[in-house]
């Protein structure tokens, strides 16, 4: 086994819903990296591994959220597959952007008060616990405070979003 | 020194791999640090005669300044970005709209979950040990044959053989099963033979006695 077959699965396993992929401590210790120059070790691996993927329609990534390295499908591909998650349920769309909101506007969390409030709208139960099945936020017992997963991480590029939010506003 | 032999290019390109290493493993942030010193260096050494080697530093500088940018573009994007989505969620937009903001924004994710690393571990090592496993590979060696190939037929029929083997046992008849071969030491014969009896017993010429294993007429 060498450094790219590891390092494939590493990036590609699924630890839980909200977990996929690892970490740069993991993928270290892994590959039983321990010298001073591990940091640049190991971005040569990940361009390494980027140009034996990008033939095959796919990338590498980084989830800010949980510091997760996880590989997704190239723009193009995402395109054909259709990668919208709530593709027909607009409504969970335009939730998931309130609790995103507040989230950030909140240092992380929310609640259901904030969201209806956002959202305008007098019932979001239902799109909330949606959204919790789906493993985008969770939903604390005792407060019912809300707070987004590293899910939202994954499924999209908020870089992206924070572009097309801002040149939405010019308009 | 004089002007044709001043040439820093290499120097440079060394700086900048240097600053590059320091980025990638988090010790420098590209924000931080002022390129202009670098470009200035390329401006104030450059000249006809050393134009050639410049090419390649003035690229790797561009590429930083460019990565540089990069940093600065995702810094002014992030900054603020709270009010920018309250602003958008003040202009009241509609469901669609807002689904429409997320376009373009969602990501695949690619993952194995059947694949665990106890099975790519077997996997590789039994992959290993077969393609470790010597076989002795023997040439064959060639017959020689006539150039035209020809299927031989058998000189006679089934039948005729069949016959001859009738007229040749049935005198010892009866007699026990073995002794019909009695003579034969060839397994070939034998089992060729044997076959022979077989379609004899089919055919009601011989019979046989299983108690006293005896072949008779």
């Amino acid at each position: 086994m060498n450094e790219i077959s590891i390092l494939m699965y590493m990036l590609s396993r699924k630890k839980s819903i909200q977990q996929i992929g690892a970490t740069k401590k993991e993928i270290l210790k892994s590959l039983n990296i321990k010298n001073k120059n591990k940091s640049v070790y190991f971005q040569d691996l990940l361009t390494g591994l980027s140009k034996y993927l990008e033939p095959l329609g796919l990338q590498i990534n980084f989830n800010s959220l949980n510091s997760h390295w996880f590989i997704i499908y190239d723009n193009e591909l995402t395109e054909l597959i259709s990668a919208n998650p709530f593709e027909g349920r607009p409504s969970l769309s335009a939730t998931l952007l309130c609790v995103l909101t507040s989230c950030l506007k909140n240092s992380g969390h929310t609640s259901f008060q904030e969201i209806r409030m956002l959202r305008n709208k007098k019932d979001v139960k239902d799109d909330i616990k949606i959204l919790e099945k789906e493993g985008f936020l969770e939903i604390d017992k005792k407060t019912t405070n809300i707070r987004l997963t590293p899910l939202i991480g994954y499924k999209l590029d908020l870089q992206k979003l924070f572009v097309r939010l801002a040149l939405k506003l010019k308009e | 020194m004089k002007v044709e032999e001043l040439d820093l290019s290499e120097k440079i390109n060394k700086r900048i791999a240097l600053i590059k290493d320091e980025v990638l493993s988090g010790k420098i942030n590209l924000l931080d640090l002022q390129l202009n010193p670098i470009f200035s260096e390329i401006k104030d050494s450059i000249s006809i005669y050393n134009i050639e080697n410049y090419s390649q530093s003035y690229r790797n500088a561009v590429e930083l300044l460019n990565q540089k940018f990069e940093e600065l573009k995702n810094l002014l994007s992030s900054l603020d970005i709270e009010k920018k989505f309250e602003d958008f969620l003040k202009t009241n937009p509609n469901e669609a709209q807002i689904s429409d903001l997320f376009r373009g924004c969602w990501r695949k994710i690619f993952h194995f979950e059947p694949i665990s690393m106890k099975f790519l571990d077997y996997a590789s090592n039994r992959y290993v040990k077969e393609r470790l496993t010597n076989f002795n590979i023997e040439h064959l060696i060639r017959e020689k044959t006539n150039d035209q190939f020809l299927l031989e037929v058998p000189k006679f029929k089934f039948t005729e053989k069949i016959s001859a083997f009738y007229e040749k046992i049935y005198k010892k008849l009866p007699c026990f099963f073995e002794d019909v071969f009695d003579n034969e030491l060839d397994q070939i014969e034998i089992y060729e033979q044997f076959i022979y009896l077989l379609h004899l017993l089919q055919l009601g010429k011989v019979k046989y006695q299983k108690d006293t294993n005896t072949l008779y007429l």
